[in-house]
C-alpha cells in the first residue's frame, strides 16, 4: 500500500495498480464504489481511497453523510418515550426510532428493569433480532454529548488511533492529567464525563476543532495545549 | 412530518450547569458573540452573512426592484416588502407553505425593525404618485441556523438593502425612462438610518444570567428572551419579549446598554464592508463621475 493518500471524485477513473488482487479471495467493495460491468470500478463519493492487500477490499473513506444503522455497531441513542416493553430511542435527528426492548439490558427481568426517562441517553448495539445482552452497555448518566462527523466517530473507535487515524488529542489530554470518560457511538455522537464541567467542554471541544478543521498530530498537540491553558 | 430535534436530558443539565458557572460548550464567554461574516454577491443587493463556523447560521438576502403601480391608498408611497422562508434545507422539520412559529416571529420582527422604523424612505420610491412607483422586495433565505436567526436574519437585510442600487430613472413630461446599468449607474435606495437587532436570553432560576448569541441548544434552555431593535444613535424601534419568565427592570436597561454597543458594532462592520465593496468595484476610479445621482 503506497503512503500517499489517494483522493477520488465521483466519476473518476481507478488505476488498475490501486485495485487489490488476491488469489482466493474474492474482491469486496465497500461504501462509495460501484461495480459497473465487465470490470470498471467507478467512485460514487468523494473521498480518499483506502485498500486492504490481506481482506482484499477497497472502499472510499469520508467524514460525512448521514447515519445508516448496521448490525453491530455501537450508537449512543436518545430515548424518545416508552412504550410497555422496547423503548423508541432516537439515533439521528429528524429520523424514525430504533426500537429497544426493555429486557436488553444488563440483568434485566420483568421486574428489575431500568426506568428510563424521555430524554436519557443509552449506549447500545444495533442488533437485527435481539437475543443477546448487553456487555459494558448501557444507559449513560450526567456527562454532555457531542455531535462529531461519522468520520470522527469511526476513527475514535480503532482500537490504534494514534498510529492508524493520527488521532492524538484524546491521549494527550489524558497525559496532561485530565480525567474524563468518554463513550462514542457510531453515529456520530460523542459522550464525554467528568468530574470538573471545564474538563468536559475541553475535550468536547478538542474533538469537535480536530474534526472540524481536521488537524494534523502536531496541531492536535497545539490545540490541547491551548486547552490546558484555559482550564487551570 | 419530521420530529423536532430534542436536546437529551444529558445535554439539558450540561448545558444549564456550565452557563451557570460562566462556561459556554464553544469556549466563548456569555456576552461574547460567534464571528460574523458578510460578503456581498456579485451582483448588486446581494448579502451573504454567516455567523459561527462549521455550526453555524447561514443566510443569503437578495433585494430586486420593480417598477408597479402604487396601491390605491397610498398613492405617493413605493411599495417595500420583507418576505423571509425557512425551508426543509434548515431542518426536515421546517416545511415549505407551513409557516412555523419561529418563521411568523422573525417575520414580523424584521418588519417591525426595518420597514415600520422608516429605515427606507418608502416615498422616494414614487416615481408618478397614483400611477407608477418602485416595488423593492428583500428575499431572505435562511441556509443553515444554529440558534441566533433574528439578529444574523436583520443584519443580512438592511446589509442587502444598503449594497442595493435601483436602475435610475427619468421623466420628461408623461413619459418615464428606467435606464438600464450600461447608459447611467444604479442609484442606492434613499436609505434613512440602520435599525439592527440585538437579542439577549436569559438563563437560571430567576432569569438573571443573561447571555448573548446562543446556539440552537442553548436557545432550548432559556426561561426567557428579549430582542432589542436600535440604531447606532440608540433610538430603540422596538423591545419584544414574548413570553418566558418576568425580567428585572434593573437588567432590561443593562442589556439595553450592551444592545447599543453591539448595535454600533455593527455598524462599523457594514460601513467597512460597504466601503471595501465599492472600493472593489470602482474600477479606475470612475464611480463618482459616472454617477447622475444628486447628493441628498
Amino acid at each position: 500500500m503506497s503512503s500517499e493518500p489517494i483522493f477520488v471524485l465521483p466519476g473518476d477513473r481507478i488505476d488498475a495498480s490501486l485495485i487489490p488482487s488476491h488469489e482466493k479471495k474474492p474482491l469486496r467493495l465497500g461504501p462509495g464504489l460501484r461495480h459497473v460491468p465487465p470490470s470498471d470500478l467507478v467512485p460514487t463519493l468523494a473521498g480518499q481511497l483506502v485498500t486492504d492487500r490481506q481482506k482484499n477490499a477497497i472502499r472510499v473513506e469520508t467524514a460525512n453523510g448521514r447515519y445508516i444503522p448496521r448490525v453491530g455497531e455501537l450508537v449512543i441513542g436518545t430515548v424518545n418515550k416508552s412504550a410497555q416493553e422496547v423503548y423508541f430511542v432516537s439515533l439521528s435527528d429528524y429520523t424514525a426510532p430504533a426500537l429497544l426492548p426493555q429486557l436488553s439490558f444488563e440483568s434485566a427481568t420483568k421486574k428489575t428493569r431500568p426506568i428510563l426517562l424521555p430524554g436519557a441517553l443509552v449506549y447500545a448495539r444495533c442488533v437485527s433480532a435481539s437475543t443477546g445482552k448487553a456487555d459494558g452497555l448501557g444507559p449513560l448518566v450526567g456527562g454532555m454529548l457531542f455531535t462529531i462527523s461519522l468520520g470522527m466517530s469511526r476513527l475514535l473507535m480503532m482500537p490504534k488511533k494514534a498510529q492508524q487515524g493520527r488521532l492524538v488529542v484524546l491521549d494527550e489530554l489524558a497525559d496532561a492529567g485530565v480525567q474524563f470518560e468518554t463513550a462514542t457511538g457510531r453515529n456520530g455522537r460523542l459522550w464525554v464525563d467528568s468530574d470538573s464541567t471545564k474538563a468536559i467542554i475541553a475535550v468536547g471541544r478538542a474533538i469537535q476543532e480536530t474534526d472540524e478543521k481536521s488537524l494534523g498530530v502536531d496541531e492536535q498537540r497545539r490545540l490541547v495545549k491551548k486547552l490546558i491553558k484555559e482550564l487551570s | 412530518m419530521p420530529r423536532e430535534a430534542e436536546p437529551s436530558l444529558s445535554e439539558r443539565t450540561f448545558t444549564l450547569q456550565a452557563i451557570s458557572e460562566g462556561l459556554r460548550l464553544d469556549g466563548r464567554k456569555l456576552d461574547e458573540f460567534r464571528r460574523l461574516e458578510l460578503s456581498f454577491g456579485d451582483e448588486y443587493g446581494v448579502a451573504d452573512v454567516k455567523l459561527g463556523k462549521t455550526r453555524h447560521v447561514q443566510l443569503l438576502a437578495k433585494v430586486s426592484a420593480e417598477v408597479t403601480v402604487p396601491f390605491a391608498d397610498r398613492p405617493f408611497d413605493g411599495i417595500f416588502q420583507i418576505t423571509s422562508e425557512l425551508g426543509p434545507m434548515v431542518a426536515p422539520s421546517y416545511e415549505v407553505n407551513r409557516p412555523t412559529e419561529t418563521e411568523v416571529l422573525l417575520a414580523r420582527l424584521l418588519e417591525k425593525t426595518i420597514r415600520r422604523s422608516g429605515a427606507l424612505d418608502t416615498e422616494s420610491l414614487c416615481l408618478v404618485a397614483g400611477q407608477k412607483c418602485w416595488s423593492v422586495r428583500v428575499d431572505l433565505h435562511v441556509l443553515s441556523a444554529d440558534g441566533n436567526l433574528i439578529d444574523s436574519a436583520c443584519f443580512a437585510v438592511v446589509a442587502a438593502l444598503r449594497h442595493f442600487r435601483k436602475p435610475d430613472t427619468s421623466i420628461e413630461g408623461e413619459t418615464l425612462t428606467v435606464y438600464t446599468p450600461a447608459e447611467r449607474e444604479p442609484v442606492p435606495l434613499s436609505w434613512l438610518h440602520s435599525p439592527f437587532c440585538a437579542t439577549f436570553d436569559f438563563f437560571g432560576d430567576e432569569g438573571d444570567i443573561v447571555v448573548v448569541d446562543t446556539t440552537w441548544l442553548e436557545e432550548q434552555l432559556r426561561v426567557a428572551s428579549c430582542t432589542f431593535s436600535l440604531n447606532k444613535h440608540g433610538e430603540i424601534c422596538q423591545i419584544s419579549k414574548l413570553g418566558g419568565r418576568p425580567i428585572e427592570a434593573t437588567l432590561v436597561i443593562q442589556c439595553a446598554q450592551m444592545a447599543l454597543a453591539k448595535v454600533k458594532e455593527f455598524t462599523d462592520l457594514l460601513d467597512a464592508k460597504l466601503a471595501e465593496d465599492a472600493k472593489r468595484r470602482d474600477k479606475g476610479g470612475l464611480m463618482a463621475e459616472l454617477s447622475a445621482e444628486n447628493e441628498r
